[in-house]
């Protein structure tokens, strides 16, 4: 299994109908409005990396995401 | 679906609640008319509930498409029932006395003061013990915030566990201080703990703790009352295993609900505070008044009063217990810190530092953008700087670090 987080800059007044769409996805696991120089970080699941592009794909097709950026995470400590 | 976490874990409680309510009821109405012992009704409970504990996690355990029922309905860490594991012994252990001595004080409360509108709220002072023991765990003194609901919680369940038929018990207050909150503290402490362990790759599961739980409280119990007899010359062991025969069917309904008000309650301790989740549970002040006055009409318990200021002072009880849940539950901080990392510096080392820091929840090492990204819950911004961001600063190593609050949460539960 491969966990990734989708950091997303929006156009002003998008986000609420973006995370409507992002939260239908299967593979996303935790998605939050944030306030700073992004504006969602979404934590994703996916079992290959070819799940991840497309999945990328359907988050770079929501209208109003200027950008995404992915980052694996490679190790995690969690409780 | 995704739901914002927070709406999963207040469903979580209060079913939870709502069904200890109900379950109370029963347990007043067995105290009352059948078992009036509370060693011996612990007991068959406990006897019971180990062969009600094994009928239920063995139907959670029944696959259906490939998953089990317990992982699709109750606890998606849940896969089947297992044998305990070696790290979780000393938990299960310490729960078991918390779970043993919090049922014999509870039955003997009940033997007291009959009225379960009366003994529950009382167990809810709870909460005060558990900001104490989290502040001491986070080596960080409690928020305004913290003491002010904590206080309004406690107030307000001394004020509603008045006895509407208006009498006062200092031997049950006794009880309560001394035996039945430190005893639910560390029950529910040590099933917290539980949850937060990684048993077998996975995170450990809220069917299998409390099975295992009843098995260890029973055996603790066994041999306390195996003692007790010999040193008191009576039988409360063998009339504990035959009243659990004659009243078979009123002792399987309270572990069998027992059964899914603790796997429901310990499921909301994977997700929340303890101290959290306390608060929240206090609302059963509120489910156990129908209840009592459902007894009360059938003569099970004393009459209520229709005394105006005696339902007043209860009512604003009540009310100061809600408004202090609400405080509490509402003021949580959730951040991201985005973290850049010095060349050459050992990544696992600087992992770990992060993880020292009380807070935080998440430390992921990604690729990328950043080299790290970490994940915070505090309940102030200002304790998240004198708590986090002080400490992360120290940390060496790190280049440069971006912090982002979350306005808003969903998670897939």
């Amino acid at each position: 299994m491969i966990h990734a987080y989708i950091l997303v800059i929006m156009q002003p007044g998008f986000s609420n109908k973006a995370v409507d769409e992002i939260t239908k996805q299967e593979k996303v696991v935790k998605t939050s409005v944030i306030a700073g120089e992004y504006d969602i970080i979404i934590r994703v699941n996916v079992k290959t990396l070819h799940e991840l592009h497309e999945l990328t794909m359907i988050f770079h097709k929501i209208k109003g995401v200027k950008k995404t950026i992915t980052s694996l995470i490679e190790k995690e400590l969690s409780i | 679906m995704n739901y914002p976490r927070k709406y999963f874990f207040y469903i979580l409680v209060l079913t939870s609640s709502i069904l200890y309510a109900i379950i109370s009821g029963i347990d007043a109405t067995v105290n009352t008319l059948f078992i009036t012992n509370p060693f011996i009704l612990g007991f068959s409970i406990f006897f019971v509930g180990i062969f009600i504990s094994l009928l239920f996690a063995g139907i959670l355990s029944i696959p259906i498409n490939g998953k089990s029922i317990g992982h699709r309905y109750f606890d998606p860490s849940f896969k089947r029932l297992r044998w305990i594991q070696k790290k979780e012994i000393k938990y299960h252990v310490l729960a078991g006395i918390g779970n043993a001595t919090y049922t014999i004080g509870y039955f003997t409360l009940f033997t007291i003061l009959d009225d379960p509108s009366v003994v529950l709220p009382f167990t809810q002072i709870v909460i005060l013990y558990l900001i104490i023991i989290e502040s001491f765990n986070e080596k960080n003194a409690p928020t305004l915030i913290e003491i002010q609901a904590g206080i309004m919680v406690t107030i307000g369940a001394l004020i509603g566990s008045l006895n509407l038929t208006g009498s006062i018990n200092v031997m049950s207050l006794l009880i309560v201080f001394a035996i039945l909150i430190p005893a639910w503290a560390l029950l529910t402490i040590y099933q917290q703990k539980l949850k937060h362990l990684q048993i077998l790759d996975n995170q450990n599961d809220a069917v299998n703790i409390r099975f295992w739980n009843v098995i260890i409280s029973f055996a603790l119990l066994t041999f306390i009352m195996f003692f007790y007899d010999i040193i008191t010359a009576n039988t409360f062991l063998i009339d504990g295993i035959i009243q659990s025969f004659t009243y078979l069917g009123w002792i399987s309904l309270i572990a069998g609900g027992m059964f899914f008000v603790y796997i429901l309650y310990i499921r909301a301790l994977g997700i929340g505070k303890a101290s959290v989740t306390q608060a929240i549970r206090s609302t059963i002040i509120i489910f156990t008044i129908p209840v009592s006055l459902v007894l009360s009409n059938f003569s099970i318990i004393p009459l209520f009063s229709t005394d105006p200021i005696s339902l007043m002072i209860k009512i604003s009880g009540i009310i100061l217990i809600v408004i202090g849940i609400i405080s509490y539950a509402l003021t949580q901080v959730k951040a991201y810190i985005f973290v850049t990392i010095e060349p050459k510096v050992d990544i696992k080392k600087i992992m770990c530092d992060f993880w020292k820091i009380r807070g935080i929840t998440h430390v992921s090492a990604t690729t990328g953008t950043y080299d790290m990204i970490i994940k915070i819950q505090t309940r102030t911004l200002l304790k998240g700087y004198e708590r986090i961001i002080k400490k992360v600063e120290n940390i060496k190593g790190v280049q440069t670090y971006r912090w982002e609050s979350v306005l808003k949460e969903w998670e897939r539960i």
